[in-house]
């Protein structure tokens, strides 16, 4: 008996610790109310979303908010618990990636009828319902411009091109918008692009692979990809390589390759002399959390419940063309580079 | 001069202040084999167990060669060579044979904690070749015959390096060719300077094997001498002693003639064969069998936890085909299994669970089956006060903390409330002290006076010629013979028996 | 039996010890801890005690609770049902299947269920009037029969529950995701939204939950069939021989394991307005955490519904006053874990106790 009532009292010793850790007792900054903000993110498993996590509590942090970050660990449910957590201490201003696109409208609506500021970030609501702060890079005029930059070179082929897509999940307007994009640039060139071969991946690298090995299977004269997401490269590679067809630019048999989000791994496959990825859109990782922060405080201050705006971050496409000088722009060359 | 390998002086032990040892002298000799013969109950098992460290002795000596000897627990006493041969074998039927010899620890590879195989498997070899056993020391015991286990576990103890090695009742699960084996095995022992003590009930087997005999009742040792000083006769005589009239309770009542279970011609391919009798209402009937004679199969064949190929059973003159215990039940059939542990009791469960089980549905709405919880526990109540279990508080105390006697009451408890019509009792009295072996008789006998059938399955032929009316003999899955309370004699039962066990 | 007297009457702290061992005995320990919990932490976070955080706080237990209330029977038979939380992904599919009232083609057409249950202008129950209570009752039948499937398989087959439940567990969960392509359905009346809503601390998943729960207790203390539940339990061989119909109370044991998880999946569903196949996946460690914090055993012939409501409780309580302090989220997912070996250990040394009380 003698451990077991040890555990208890660490396990209480350990509570009440934290408990007196907690700024919630700490009186605020003289003068100036300090801010909370309450940071809910989905989780951390790809490099743009912990870029974005980072780029968002260091800045909140460089700005003196206290933030109050929970994780939900992709379980809609939890994120919602945790929300309303957020609300019952009464934050000033909500900040959320959420898990999916359905679960942002229930979690505006709590907000809303808190009458708490909430900024959605990058993911947008499944509909436009509701007052939230959206930021959500435009996806289909980056997926175009990229898209765009592809057709150009493979106009250089002098050939008919049987271009794939690796479709994200479709519950997700990004998804639909990059898909969209995409389409804008095919159907402009109907004597250069045959009918495209379209894979799920549900953004999830394992379906995405079993999709694309069957449909490279399938139609192995494919010679232009664009994956809906850069964190799909190594699945695309991990494809492609033992086919044979995962070459350099300039290379004999090179699949014109773009993508979109601009993340590190992009970045490298773009380093010019070992270049396999002629394309990438960016997501301006830092231009939408800047936005957003900018957003959200402006509302606070202004004392506002339920602001609504639609903040548009228009991206650009990195190019083999413009790599030179655009390079430094994107989030993922600065992780690369290691800035 | 005689050499003493182990002394017993004066030892006493009780259990829950009832005596079970009294002032016990034991000697035995290095090198000779002895029988200790007695009834359930007599105290064997309790004073092997003091030996073999599993309980403490109060008081008393015990010498090891002439050094004091108390051991502490089981590891203990195999430090100082003593090996236990039990009744239910102690291997572990998933490892291999010289996994087993080393379970308690295996040599390693120098002085890495990896085991070292090729060492425990040439152990394992050379002490199963000294049982005469021909068999890859890399097999698992599940594999094994009973026969062959049994073998094991010697193999075991001479790889332990004993000295003294108890057998408690080794050849129960044995056929008669894997007796004759392990007897040979014993001589061999015994003239490698080994001392063995021999338990038993077959009473030909210990005269055959010893050279001293010990007889103990009661917890006292009645009679020891070589064994030339004996005989089957005497060596009954002096376990039962001059208990034989009083030990079992007199028959108040007499069978009916009106039948109440009718069995025609059962057969189960392998498990038993040609079955036919019949019970009367009022009728305490005998089944005589030893291990592996299909008593305990025919029991199981008749209350329905088991099926049967071919034959009738008739209850009240009705047949039935599609049976489980549950229909069983409702037929009022009762049937106090053999196993308390595994089939008897809800061990941790408390006594009113345990008692209520069975009659359940007699205290519940015929809708919705709510129960009429104060009906219920007012007749629990009842029943433990009139069957005497000793229990401080039926509702709050788990059945497993109940002594052997008073767990066997409870399982006649709960069978008793449901008012059962035809009980099987399949030794019901094993693991049962004496005196509550008498309660148990007298339950039993009160139960066939009220005009139920009881069929009574036994091992020991002294209690079925005290308790019986009739007894029927099992071998080998058929009935070999029966005989009527005027013909009993314990004897001819016996050979009956083992007519069959020759083929 | 050796009784050894570990206890000393003689000592002088044995004062102390008859409390503690008489709290660890006490069935109310687990809620004892909840209150020592609520107070200890209150003045620190006084937030927690407020309304809108109880009425927060309970609107994630009502529905855990009646999942963990199946979960508990099927413990008390000791077996364990891992396909709660598929049935609960399932059956929130289904219901939302039947009662959208708008479907949009672009994220749904290329669903297997496009064109027979769903259609662009709203599901095939939609904008009927009784197409909610026949949505309800759908994932009712639906949970039962999956419960029912679970608890045939281990009756007649003899395969261990761990091994059935595991299996259709994966099979609902894909199936779910499978209908609807790992879409989430929304556009859910409000007939259906407004069960979950929230509406103060008496909200309809309350009295729902706690008439479940007041049934599950009578059924267990007051019944044949309760009994024989921990019979089944404590020893199936002896249960057999004594007469229980082990097969049909194993049956309708998971049968109601399986009605508690698609009751539950009402209740969450329409709280996230939406039917999602991934709705019941992160719910499984909570349930039989609970259940077993509560003080079933996993070895089956113990539980109460009461024990187990106090389990979630405490459950749910830990992880609002963690979440409230905020400590950083992989601290919560440990603090849970050493709360659950706790719990194990308790259990442990209440048998102890219990042992040399006998």
């Amino acid at each position: 008996m003698k451990p077991l009532v040890r555990i208890f009292s660490v396990l209480l010793v350990f509570a009440f610790l934290m408990a007196a850790c907690t700024p919630a007792t700490q009186p605020a900054d003289s003068g100036k109310k300090q801010y909370t903000i309450c940071f809910a993110f989905q989780d951390l498993e790809t490099e743009f979303w912990m870029a974005g996590h980072k780029a968002i509590t260091e800045t909140l942090k460089a700005r003196g908010y206290k933030v109050v970050e929970v994780n939900s660990q992709e379980d809609a449910n939890k994120q919602l618990e945790q929300v309303k957590n957020c609300i019952a201490q009464k934050v000033d201003g909500i900040i959320v990636i959420p898990v999916d696109g359905s679960i942002a409208l229930k979690l505006i609506a709590e907000a809303n009828k808190a009458g708490i500021p909430i900024g959605i970030f990058n993911r947008p609501p499944q509909s436009d319902e509701g007052n939230a702060l959206t930021v959500v890079a435009n996806n289909e005029k980056i997926a175009e411009a990229t898209v765009e930059y592809m057709a150009q070179e493979a106009k250089k082929l002098g050939r008919k091109v049987k271009p794939l897509i690796m479709v994200g999940d479709l519950g997700d307007p990004n998804a639909v918008g990059r898909k969209q994009g995409f389409y804008n640039v095919i159907n402009k060139y109907p004597d250069l692009f045959e009918t495209p071969v379209e894979v799920a991946t549900k953004w999830n690298a394992d379906v995405a692979r079993d999709g694309l090995q069957a449909a490279m299977t399938a139609n192995p004269d494919i010679d232009f990809i664009f994956t809906s997401s850069d964190f799909l490269y190594p699945t695309i590679q991990g494809v492609l390589e033992p086919l044979g067809k995962w070459k350099k630019i300039g290379e004999e048999g090179h699949v014109i390759m773009g993508g979109l989000d601009g993340d590190k791994t992009a970045c490298s496959l773009m380093q010019p002399g070992n270049a396999y990825v002629d394309a990438t859109g960016v997501q301006d990782l830092y231009f939408e959390a800047q936005t957003l922060l900018d957003a959200i405080v402006k509302a606070i201050e202004a004392g506002e419940k339920q602001p609504d705006a639609w903040l548009d971050d228009p991206g650009f496409a990195l190019t083999q063309g413009n790599m030179a000088t655009k390079e430094m722009d994107m989030w993922g060359c600065k992780l690369f580079h290691g800035k | 001069m005689d050499d003493f390998i182990l002394q017993f002086f004066g030892i006493n032990k009780s259990f829950f202040g009832v005596k079970v040892l009294k002032n016990v002298n034991i000697e035995i000799r290095r090198g000779h084999v002895v029988g200790l013969i007695g009834e359930n109950g007599a105290g064997k098992s309790t004073l092997m167990n003091i030996l073999g460290g599993v309980v403490p002795f109060d008081s008393g000596k015990l010498l090891l060669d002439g050094q004091e000897y108390a051991p502490r627990n089981p590891a203990e006493a195999a430090q100082a060579g003593i090996a236990f041969i039990h009744q239910e074998l102690n291997l572990f039927n998933n490892l291999s044979i010289a996994e087993n010899f080393f379970i308690s620890g295996f040599p390693k590879w120098g002085k890495t904690p990896l085991i070292d195989r090729k060492r425990i498997r040439l152990a394992a070899q050379e002490f199963l070749a000294q049982v005469d056993l021909n068999i890859s020391p890399d097999m698992t015991v599940e594999k094994l015959s009973p026969g062959e286990r049994q073998l094991v576990e010697v193999a075991k103890a001479l790889s332990q390096d004993a000295r003294i090695i108890i057998f408690d009742e080794p050849t129960t699960s044995l056929t008669a060719r894997e007796t004759e084996r392990l007897f040979g095995i014993i001589e061999r022992l015994k003239s490698a300077g080994k001392t063995i003590i021999y338990i038993s009930h077959i009473l030909r087997d210990v005269l055959r094997l010893a050279d001293e005999i010990v007889v103990l009742r009661d917890g006292e040792v009645v009679k020891t001498g070589p064994k030339r000083a004996f005989n089957i006769q005497t060596m009954i005589s002096s376990m039962v002693g001059r208990y034989l009239g009083t030990l079992y309770p007199e028959r108040t009542s007499r069978p009916t003639d009106e039948m109440a279970l009718e069995v025609r011609h059962l057969s189960k391919a392998g498990i038993v064969h040609d079955i036919t009798f019949s019970l009367y209402k009022g009728e305490i009937l005998g089944v005589f069998g030893l291990m592996g004679s299909g008593r305990s199969e025919l029991a199981h064949i008749l209350f329905g936890l088991d099926t049967h190929d071919s034959g009738e059973i008739l209850v009240e003159g009705n047949p039935r085909n599609h049976r489980t215990p549950r229909k069983s039940i409702q037929q009022n059939m009762a049937f106090v299994t053999e196993n308390r542990r595994e089939e008897g009791l809800l061990m941790t469960a408390t006594v009113a669970e345990n008692m209520g089980l069975v009659a359940l549905p007699r205290y519940a709405t015929p809708l919705g089956g709510v129960l009429r919880q104060s009906l219920l526990a007012e007749s629990i109540r009842n029943t433990v006060s009139s069957l005497r279990v000793k229990v401080n508080d039926a509702f709050q105390n788990q059945a497993k903390g109940l002594s052997g006697g008073n767990q066997q009451k409870v399982v006649l408890g709960k069978w008793l409330m449901n008012n059962p019509s035809i009980l099987i009792v399949d030794e019901p009295t094993r693991g049962v002290d004496v005196g509550a072996k008498y309660e148990i008789y007298s339950i039993i006998n009160e139960i066939a006076a009220k005009g139920a059938a009881v069929l009574f399955i036994s091992s020991e032929i002294e209690e079925l010629i005290g308790v019986c009316d009739r007894i029927l003999v099992m071998g080998v899955g058929e009935i070999l013979g029966q005989f009527s309370r005027a013909e009993f004699n314990r004897e001819r039962i016996l050979q009956t028996a083992f007519r069959e066990g020759g083929k | 039996m050796t009784v050894t007297p570990k206890f000393s009457p003689e000592a002088v702290s044995n004062t102390l010890k008859t409390f503690i061992q008489r709290l660890l005995l006490s069935e109310f320990f687990i809620f004892y801890l909840c209150v020592a919990l609520f107070v200890a932490l209150t003045p620190f976070i006084p937030v927690i005690a407020s309304p809108y955080n109880l009425s927060n706080l309970f609107s994630n237990t009502w529905p855990l609770f009646a999942v963990a209330i199946g979960q508990t029977f099927v413990l008390i038979i000791a077996g364990i049902d891992l396909s709660q939380g598929a049935i609960i992904s399932f059956t929130s599919v289904i219901g939302a299947s039947l009662i959208a009232t708008k479907v949009d083609p672009a994220v749904f057409g290329q669903s297997p269920i496009w064109g027979k249950l769903l259609f662009e202008d709203g599901a095939i129950l939609a904008h009927t009037p009784l197409g909610v209570p026949i949505a309800l009752l759908t994932m009712i039948l639906v949970g039962l029969l999956i419960g029912f499937l679970n608890g045939a398989i281990i009756a007649y087959a003899r395969i261990p529950a761990f091994m059935v439940t595991l299996v259709t567990q994966m099979f609902f969960a894909s199936l779910a995701i499978y209908f609807v392509k790992s879409e989430n359905i929304i556009n859910l009346p409000k007939s259906f939204t407004s069960i979950g809503a929230d509406s103060g601390l008496l909200s309809i998943p309350l009295v729902m939950t706690v008439v479940l729960a007041v049934v599950a207790h009578f059924v267990l203390s007051r019944t044949v069939f309760g009994r024989w539940l921990y019979s089944i339990g404590t020893n199936l061989r002896a249960a057999v021989v004594s007469g229980v119909p082990e097969r049909k109370v194993i049956i309708l044991t998971y049968m109601f394991s399986g009605f508690c998880a698609a009751f539950a999946s009402i209740i969450y569903s329409s709280r996230m307005e939406m039917g999602r196949p991934t709705l019941g996946a992160p719910f499984l460690l909570d349930i039989v955490g609970g259940a077993v914090i509560g003080g079933s055993s996993l070895a089956g012939g113990k539980g109460k519904v009461i024990w187990t409501f106090f389990g979630v409780l405490f459950l749910a309580l830990l992880g609002n006053a963690l979440s409230l302090l905020n400590v950083p989220f992989f601290w919560i997912e440990i603090v849970k874990g050493s709360v659950i070996l706790a719990a194990a250990l308790i259990d442990v040394t209440r048998t102890r106790i219990l042992q040399y009380h006998v």
